[in-house]
């Protein structure tokens, strides 16, 4: 299999698992989640940091995104 | 009755949690009281949950890189934040305004260091965004905007997210388009277009009370004008269309208290390019009030396909690659060391300081090098100096 | 639910590095625990939302507010009328109805009746004719409730019969409270209304607070502090309301809906579960259990503390700690 399609495989599957994981009622009960409502548990945490960032590494590099969508550009062409 | 201490009880921290650790099954009087609506507990345990308040945030960027022999760019960024509830807290504003000051050399071509365009530059960007929420809804539409002397850009951007009824589970569409207007200062091309369209899909999973996973699909398509101007021998396509996947963990450590936050990306275009970036970052809290955050990031990428390594033709000189020919050149080419073979690591290190109730101070150092050995597939790009690159950010915010 | 009005606007003031709302509901005094990383503003405009939601509960389901929906229901008994009831109180009668079967029909919001037989303050002991007349009224298998949603129904089928929620309308409020703290993003801090807690979360450096429990014989000094970071604590004691008859037993509040006479085995439990819903159901079918309390409590799962008739200490991991 080449790197690209172990790369396509790996994605299609963790899409599987999540989405047939929201099929089901699993996770944890809703007066056990103390830990999950810590701020850094939370994948927006940090957003002015993690946007700092990505404008560094899309500048110098040729990948982007994957953050989120529609932050316009920055003329790094 | 003997008059001693009165006892102490010791629940364990997380009394609820370890409910449901030891039992395995929730007995029937907590079972009845739970299914009342409107008591449990509720926390938004995704990616994006309802801000915790009003607040305001200063944050500043400084940048520097640099290859052997070159100082290369440098910038600083200041940025400001307010994100407040407009009418109720269902409606939440969030808008930013940014103005960089940009200044340094850049290579016309590989890294070579004489003949470095120099340039300085000022750029102002902002964005607003403003997000309803529902019971289980949330709607959110933004729109950005950047302008500096050679190019100007305007973004539109519409999410939805969906939580399941027990929170456990998001799914999240976004879609985002932009337009750009590009005019170089050396008049190579006067008001050259580019457009892009973006669509991401995402599910978010609370898997467990200690794990949340998020995997996301993006694809974007871009057309128009993507020459890098200041860059000799650069013709690129006029299309571009690039598909991203993302898979992210945060784990909490139960003992100890800190959380590791891991992601994995790999995207690939239509111009070859293939990377994979992964990330860790590990919150640590090192008092009751202070976090450090040690982050390592390491990414390779591919070349495009029209990508010319830098071994120039003993004919012509440089910049001409290799077997060039002057009287049919090739359709695309390009010279720009962001488009070649290379691996990237970079390490840093953060903290937040949660002062008091009101004033949070952050802060990030990182050190990135990058270079054409380093690339995982072991083809890099060669004849490339290595690159290397300094940042430092500094925030506060204030919350009401 | 309570014997007097409550009064006036919360008062507010700086306790250590939290904001403390103080108020009166439902006859005893509360309290609005905001701590962590929110100012003033946000802590107010939360703590007021949730002292406005024990307020709606209580007039809501107050006996003395001859508008209140328990008390049209207590109007209506006898008369063949099913009253409807909104989804709120169709999901409290049936958790009554569970509560019911599960303390073996010990547990019955029909049997504060009962307490009209009682002169607490008086300190008179009932006539066997009041409590054989008043045991006529009481018994949850003499009440109907359909349930169809937004069109549910509930009726008392003998004349004189009352539904009293006090038994654990407290407790359902700390939860409702504490759950529109928590919507307001509060993540540390508690609600405590008159000794039933409920937690939002621990203190700013991650430490629990310190939950004291009242002592059921001595006021000056606590039975136990227990550490909770979240969850609920709830108690149920012989103290609230009693009085010492002529040899020197004690008679209080809480009376076995079968004899319509108080219970006798516990001094005070007190339990801490995920939810001050259970938390005080659990403490208050314990207390009525009598001595079948510790394998009823031992079966919940729950952390515990009950003192019984003679002071000595009950704990959930090993036996009796002299008190």
């Amino acid at each position: 299999m080449t790197p690209r399609g172990a790369t396509r495989a790996a994605g299609v599957l963790a899409f599987a698992l999540l989405l047939g994981g929201c099929a089901g009622p699993g996770g944890p009960a809703a007066w056990d989640k103390s830990f999950i409502a810590k701020p850094e548990m939370s994948m927006g945490w940090n957003a002015l940091g993690t946007r700092a960032d990505q404008q560094i590494y899309e500048s110098k590099e040729a990948a982007s995104g994957g953050y989120g969508v529609g932050g316009g550009g920055c003329g790094c062409n | 009755m003997a008059a001693t201490e009165a006892p102490r009880l010791r629940a364990a921290a997380g009394t609820t949690a370890a409910w449901g650790a030891s039992l395995g099954h929730t007995p029937s009087i907590l079972a009845a009281a739970m299914a009342l609506p409107g008591i449990a507990v509720a926390p938004a345990a995704h990616a994006e949950g309802k801000p915790e308040g009003a607040s305001v945030s200063l944050r500043t960027l400084a940048y520097q890189d640099s290859q052997p022999g070159l100082r290369r760019i440098r910038a600083i960024s200041p940025t400001f934040q307010v994100v407040t509830p407009l009418m109720d807290e269902d409606w939440w504003l969030n808008g930013a305004i940014e103005a960089d000051s940009v200044s340094g050399a850049t290579p016309r071509y590989h890294t070579a260091v004489s003949g470095a365009s120099r340039m300085t530059e000022r750029r102002t960007a902002g964005d607003v965004k403003v997000t309803r929420y529902l019971e289980r809804l949330s709607l959110a539409g933004g729109l950005a905007g950047s302008t500096e002397r050679d190019y100007k850009s305007i973004a539109g951007s519409f999410d939805l997210r969906w939580a399941s009824d027990d929170q456990n589970t998001e799914l999240s569409v976004s879609l985002g388009g932009s337009s750009d207007a590009i005019n170089p200062v050396n008049e190579i091309v006067v008001d050259a277009k580019r457009t892009t369209q973006q669509l991401a899909l995402g599910i978010t999973k609370v898997a467990s009370r200690t794990d949340v996973l998020q995997a996301t699909l993006s694809y974007s398509a871009s057309s128009g004008y993507h020459n890098d101007p200041y860059k000799v021998l650069d013709e690129r396509p006029r299309q571009r269309r690039q598909t991203v996947m993302m898979l992210r963990w945060n784990h909490h450590f139960a003992d100890g208290g800190s959380t590791l936050r891991s992601s994995y990306r790999a995207t690939q275009d239509n111009w070859s390019v293939q990377s994979h970036t992964l990330g860790f970052e590990w919150v640590a809290p090192v008092s009751a009030s202070v976090k450090l955050v040690p982050a390592l990031r390491a990414y390779t990428q591919t070349a495009a396909d029209f990508y010319a390594e830098a071994s120039y033709d003993p004919t012509l000189g440089e910049p001409f690659p290799v077997g060039y020919d002057r009287n049919n050149p090739p359709r695309y080419i390009s010279l720009d060391q962001r488009l070649s073979s290379f691996g990237a690591l970079a390490f840093g290190l953060g903290f937040v300081w949660d002062a008091d109730r009101e004033w949070t101070f952050d802060g990030k150092a990182e050190v990135y090098e990058q270079r054409g050995r380093w690339a995982w597939d072991g083809n890099g790009s060669t004849g490339l100096a290595p690159f290397r690159a300094y940042s430092v950010q500094i925030g506060l915010t204030r919350r009401f | 639910m309570p014997d007097r009005p409550s009064p006036q606007a919360p008062t507010l003031s700086r306790h250590g590095d939290a904001w403390l709302f103080q108020f009166s509901a439902m006859g005893c005094d509360c309290e609005v625990h905001v701590a962590g990383p929110v100012s003033e503003e946000h802590a107010r405009n939360a703590a007021q939302a949730a002292i406005l939601e024990v307020r709606r509960v209580e007039a809501k389901y107050s006996r003395y507010r001859p508008d209140s929906i328990v008390s049209r229901i207590n109007a209506a008994a006898g008369q063949g009328t099913p009253v409807p009831v909104d989804d709120e109180t169709a999901e409290l009668l049936e958790y009554a109805d569970r509560m019911y079967w599960a303390s073996d029909g010990l547990f019955d919001v029909t049997s504060g009746v009962l307490s009209r037989a009682w002169d607490f303050r008086a300190g008179r002991l009932p006539t066997r004719e009041a409590l054989h007349t008043l045991r006529q009224c009481v018994g949850w298998t003499l009440a109907v409730l359909e349930r169809a949603p937004g069109a549910s129904h509930f009726m008392l089928l003998r004349r004189g019969m009352e539904i009293d929620l006090g038994g654990f309308g407290k407790e359902y409020a700390a939860d409702r409270a504490a759950r529109l703290l928590q919507e307001r993003s509060v993540r540390h801090g508690f609600v405590n209304l008159g000794g039933d807690i409920r937690l939002l979360g621990p203190r700013p450096d991650g430490s629990p607070w310190q939950m004291a429990v009242r002592h059921p014989r001595e006021e000056n000094r606590p039975l136990a502090t227990i550490a909770l970071s979240d969850g609920a604590l709830a108690t149920s004691g012989d103290y609230e309301r009693y009085f010492i008859g002529p040899n020197g037993e004690r008679y209080c509040h809480v009376l076995n809906p079968h004899t319509g006479w108080p219970v006798r085995a516990w001094r005070s439990i007190s339990v801490v579960a995920p939810l001050c819903l259970a938390a005080g159901s659990i403490c208050t079918i314990a207390m009525l259990k009598g001595e079948d309390a510790l394998p009823f409590l031992r079966r919940q799962a729950s952390d515990f503390l009950a003192v019984d008739a003679q002071g000595v200490v009950h704990r959930r991991e090993e036996g009796a700690a002299a008190a």
